[in-house]
């Protein structure tokens, strides 16, 4: 295969698979499988990917051929060190994950599951702001299809949340995405949408600039989520099946950071220096707002809503601080959280599948019925609260030495994260899985050898990135280098 | 000088925590695996790292530089470049040796304490993994690997007491460990970011750190001395962070031995130890320290004399021998502060296990006055448990003596009267309690025969080695007083510590006096004790009892006041304010939608009306864009 296609081929394979099936075959045993194998597939390009990565700081594997001619709006995609992190984290989670998802009993919910991994991986490969924008709202239908028909609960209430909620922030967007490509015109003459033109304007003037950095900040606020904008999240959370949940917190939720990355920073460099000690204390903010509210949340989803709010605040807090270690923790903890998460997501669906029950309170004496599913666990909510050895231990360190470095006193508040996730995660371990349960024992099964097979990866990735780092963030660390001496610093004397 | 061995003394017993781990899975998924298989896996291990451990000591001691060991680039971003690298030098080997010596002799306790438990091949993993945890953190040659090491302890501190996990008092105990070891760690992990920039970036490898101190601004280095001695008053158990340690008896008791009093709560003093260089250089922070230490030690043993529990009453005796420490450590004696460690450890071991077997044979009894009245003959554990008793309370010549000695001479020495004065009354306290546990548990007349019980040799064994290792231990460090060498002081010399220069006739009023008040407090335990009715015990009310009603206290401020926080953000802010907000936005969104739907009412003359009024609009706007002209 040519290799200039191959992030194309990466995009589209599971959208077409998707289609295909939905013409052809009924038995659900089949379309399990094929689906399966397609994100195989997907793993394999994207090693081969990995593999021929260069680690250097510009774009690879660029694809650029025009799309909408008249309007300069063109097919553009390529890779760097910040989204072959992410595109290799959604390359292995999601086949491994599937091996978790007993819940997918109709081939409509695989269908989905597919069009899903279209829509997040280009969104993450795109670099044409139109094209961005293209495969944003695409991954939301398939998501409003997933929670609508499969969830449980209120889910057509939260559905509607979800999209609404989501489909503003979007809308605003697009105001401000053509708003930009106009001013573009008006400056050079010609169209273009591509992220590195559209950095070079040079005439909008300030009021301008903030609002249109306002409608930008709103729609990726809304997707991580940030303080306020994050009502959304419990109700999705709580209702979503699994399957939805998994992607919506360990994929979807990391998108609107990348996206503050790779378009709304460059873009507007000079207001995030001036405004970043704002956008740190929101993080920060969020960090302990999420973490206090998860703490007294009986359903188990809710609290992990809340619990990855709370990260992502911290994420979030270490990209605006926008040094080296902020950034780059910010980015391992997009990784790490992304597997902790995850894991703990599918490990709830099972319990849920199994007992029936998903409130803290009717849970409880798990782990002598099923120690394995225990073990798997404890490994997941100790690389979720930081523990040293798994990576997200990595990321919170160089969170916190990032904040440190931005502002002595925020960074001496960001350091309760090493608290705050520990208290709620433990209270609830305690009670939903360890000790006793009152009145009769639940009934649960242990985890079978290919659900083993399907977590293991994951297990051995938090220990590998938290015992030898450094090799992780080599991939990375020109990246963001480049990202802070070229985009940053010259951006901002403009 | 490079070697290669530093890193097996870690790796074997992590090694073994890994065979145990995978043979727990096995045994409780295929097929059952004897008890035999675990403990050898368990107790070889941390011997091997012993011996390693002690080869490396003889290397040193033959005169050998500083061991290092380097693994690989840990981290490397920006100026902070962090190595997976061990140090052996000789306060590392130091605290290694009496880890790995005390570590492995709990170990085969453990093999018949825990002898019948389900979890036995889990308890080995577990008992394994926290000996490479303590390695690590005494062999790490920067503070981060320090503080994986450090938190490795606390999980297995916290996996350790949760082991009876099914009972939620235990994992709630664990829990609590965590989360204040945690605010402990919260204030270590600043501490080193602090020191880290203060530095300029410069290094982050204790030597290079101790190279730059000079450059860095004196109040960032007094902010990051006391941000690490948060660290170290949460894993050494000192006020205010003290709360988990009584609460973590709920474990079964060689993790008390071991963890809880042997080593990993004298983690935070050889932190500091390790961080001299930044001490010595900010006195105002010693001084702080030592009186933390001192509050601490005297309100441990308060508290102690009044407790029925008798793994709380070790666990307040061990939070005041920690206190002690922490006066030798703080005013700049590191070497008298270590060498104390040292000789705790083997007699406190010795007691936690002394009372483990006691426990064990009556029937899991703890309440002392319930364990009078059901005595039974255990000849070696009541014998040896005396020779603990009398070492703790300061009797010459056993070891506890020389080390607390020392440090009471060194606050004499600093003129730090005050702390001298507690020093002494904490001594007096200590003999008491000490005494009064002993006199209840195993003199007090209880009016019945007694049979003898038979205790496994694997908990015999030990007790007699640490009985040995209790009487002896303080012969390492004979003062020159007596014409001994001071072996641990030379030994410890890299560490600058102020030493004791004072007359000798100064220094033997200060030993009488110290004596005096510890034969003072047995004469009174005896008469109050010796011969008291164990079965009237004494009542449980008042507020020594009570524990100064601190845990009540912390219950109100810190998770009472968290709880209702919490639902304050999810029921009021996010539900009634920000929801709120938003569905009355899309309700009004309604309510303006079905009043513009009056005017679509299918009525031909609205709509004819409509026309009317947009002819007129337009022909009125082109009349005036046209002819109005």
């Amino acid at each position: 295969m040519n290799e200039t296609n191959l992030l194309s081929f990466i995009i589209f394979l599971p959208a077409i698979v998707g289609f295909v099936l939905m013409i052809s075959t009924t038995k659900i045993e089949d379309v399990r499988n094929i689906a399966f194998i397609t994100t195989i597939v997907t793993l394999i390009l994207v090693l081969k990917i990995y593999i021929n990565f260069e680690p250097k700081a510009e774009m690879q594997f660029v694809t650029n051929i025009p799309w909408i001619t008249e309007y300069g709006i063109n097919y553009y995609i390529g890779v760097d060190g910040f989204s072959l992190t992410i595109l290799m984290l959604i390359a292995i989670l999601i086949p491994t994950s599937y091996l978790l998802l007993w819940e997918g009993r109709t081939k409509g919910y695989w269908i989905n599951m597919l069009l899903i991994q279209t829509g997040v991986t280009g969104t993450l490969l795109s670099l044409d702001i139109i094209l961005f924008y293209f495969f944003w709202e695409t991954m939301l239908l398939p998501i409003f299809l997933i929670i609508g028909i499969y969830g449980s609960g209120n889910k057509v209430f939260s559905t509607i949340k979800v999209t609404i909620y989501t489909m503003a922030g979007s809308l605003l967007m697009f105001v401000a995405i053509l708003y930009l490509g106009v001013s573009f015109f008006n400056e050079f003459g010609t169209w273009s949408f591509q992220y590195n033109d559209l950095t070079k304007l040079t005439q909008i003037s300030y009021s301008e600039r903030i609002w249109l950095f306002l409608a930008f900040v709103t729609a990726f606020a809304i997707k991580i989520p940030l303080f306020p904008f994050h009502t959304w999240i419990t109700d999705t959370y709580s209702d979503a099946p699994t399957g939805g949940v998994f992607l919506l917190s360990s994929i979807m939720a990391k998108l609107g950071v990348y996206a503050v990355v790779r378009f709304l920073i460059p873009i507007f460099p000079g207001l995030f220096i001036e405004f970043s000690d704002i956008f740190v204390f929101i993080g920060l903010f969020g960090l302990i707002y999420f973490g206090i509210a998860a703490l007294m949340q009986d359903d188990i989803k809710r609290m992990f809503a809340y619990s990855s709010a709370s990260h992502l605040s911290l994420i979030a807090a270490g990209i605006f601080s926008l040094n080296s270690f902020g950034i780059n923790g910010a980015l391992y903890l997009v990784i790490a959280h992304a597997i902790a998460t995850g894991g703990l997501f599918l490990l709830i669906g099972f319990l849920h599948d199994q007992t029936g029950f998903k409130s803290i309170k009717q849970l409880g004496g798990i782990a002598k019925q099923a120690p394995i599913f225990t073990f798997m666990f404890a490994i997941m909510l100790f690389s979720n609260i930081g523990l040293p050895g798994t990576n997200g231990f990595v990321s919170e360190l160089l969170i916190i030495f990032g904040i440190y470095e931005f502002n002595h006193t925020m960074g001496y508040i960001s350091a309760v994260t090493v608290l705050i996730a520990a208290s709620f995660m433990l209270w609830m371990f305690q009670r939903a899985i360890l000790q006793e349960r009152v009145g009769e024992v639940l009934k649960m099964r242990d985890l079978r050898l290919k659900e083993i097979f399907g977590l293991a990866p994951w297990v051995i990735i938090i220990f590998l990135m938290g015992i030898y780092p450094d090799p992780f963030i080599d991939k990375f660390e020109p990246a963001v280098v480049h990202y802070i001496n070229d985009i940053l610093k010259i951006g901002a004397i403009k | 000088m490079q070697t290669s061995y530093l890193i097996w003394i870690i790796l074997i017993p992590l090694m073994g925590a890994l065979l145990n781990t995978g043979f727990y899975f096995y045994h409780i998924k295929y097929k059952e695996l004897p008890e035999k298989l675990f403990a050898i896996i368990g107790t070889v291990t941390p011997f091997i790292a012993f011996l390693i451990t002690l080869n490396l000591f003889f290397k040193l001691l033959d005169g050998s530089a500083n061991l290092e060991q380097t693994m690989f680039q840990w981290l490397d971003v920006d100026g902070l470049s962090i190595e997976m690298k061990f140090l052996g030098d000789k306060l590392s080997i130091f605290m290694a040796m009496f880890v790995t010596f005390v570590g492995w002799l709990i170990h085969i306790y453990a093999v018949g304490y825990m002898k019948g438990d389900k979890g036995f091949g889990k308890f080995f993993a577990y008992f394994n993994l926290f000996l490479a945890s303590m390695l690590i953190l005494v062999l790490a040659d920067n503070p981060i690997i320090l503080f994986i090491g450090w938190e490795g302890v606390g999980v297995c501190s916290y996996l350790l007491i949760s082991f009876h996990y099914t009972d939620g008092n235990n994992v709630m105990a664990g829990n609590k460990a965590f989360i204040v070891n945690r605010v402990g760690d919260l204030g270590f992990i600043l501490g080193v970011i602090t020191l880290f920039f203060a530095l300029d970036k410069t290094g982050i490898s204790f030597s290079s750190m101790e190279a730059y101190i000079d450059v860095a601004d004196n109040d960032l280095l007094i902010l990051s001395g006391f941000l690490l001695f948060v660290g170290a008053m949460g894993k050494s158990a000192q006020v205010p962070l003290y709360v988990w340690l009584p609460d973590a008896m709920a474990g079964p008791t060689p993790i008390s031995a071991l963890i809880h009093a042997a080593t990993m709560v004298t983690a935070g003093i050889y932190m500091v130890a390790r961080f001299h260089f930044l001490y010595s250089s900010v006195e105002e922070i010693g001084l702080f320290i030592a009186y933390i230490g001192a509050i601490s030690a005297l309100f441990a043993a308060v508290i102690a004399t009044r407790q029925q529990d008798i793994k709380k009453i070790l666990a307040y005796s061990t939070m005041s021998q920690l206190g002690y420490m922490f006066i030798g450590v703080g005013l700049g004696f590191y070497s008298s502060g270590l060498f104390h460690v040292f000789t705790h450890a083997f007699f406190k071991a010795m007691l936690f296990m002394g009372a483990g077997g006691a426990i064990l044979a009556l029937h899991h009894e703890q309440n002392i006055f319930k364990m009078a009245q059901h005595r039974k003959k255990l000849p070696i554990i009541s014998a040896t448990f005396l020779i603990g008793v009398i070492a703790i309370s300061g009797i010459p010549p056993f070891s506890g003596f020389f080390s607390k000695d020392a440090i009471l001479a060194a606050s004499f020495q600093s003129g730090e009267y005050l702390i001298w004065g507690m020093g002494m009354f904490t001594a007096f306290l200590t003999a008491f309690y000490m005494f009064r546990l002993y006199f209840i548990v195993f003199v007090a007349p209880n009016g019945k025969e007694e049979e003898y019980t038979y205790t496994e040799k694997t908990i015999t064994f030990p007790l007699v080695v640490l009985a040995i290792g209790a009487i002896g231990a303080g012969f390492l460090n004979f003062p020159a007083i007596f014409g001994g060498s001071a072996f641990i002081d030379t030994w410890l010399a890299q560490l600058n510590s102020v030493e004791l220069h004072m007359s000798h006739t100064t220094e033997y009023t200060l030993m009488f006096a110290s004596i005096a008040v510890a034969a003072a407090g047995i004469y009174v335990a005896y008469k109050k004790y010796a011969k008291c009715d164990v079965f009237k015990p004494e009542s449980e009310e008042g507020i020594i009892a009570n524990k100064f009603y601190v845990d009540e206290i912390y219950d109100v401020l810190f998770v009472k006041s968290l709880k209702k926080l919490s639902n304050f953000f999810v029921h009021t802010v996010d539900d009634k304010i920000i929801d709120g907000l938003l569905m009355t936005v899309c309700k009004e969104f309604i309510t303006i939608g079905k009043k513009l739907a009056i005017i679509q009412n299918a009525n031909v003359r609205f709509y004819a009306f409509y026309m009317l009024a947009g002819m007129s609009a337009v022909s009125l706007y082109l009349y005036i864009t046209l002819i109005g002209h």
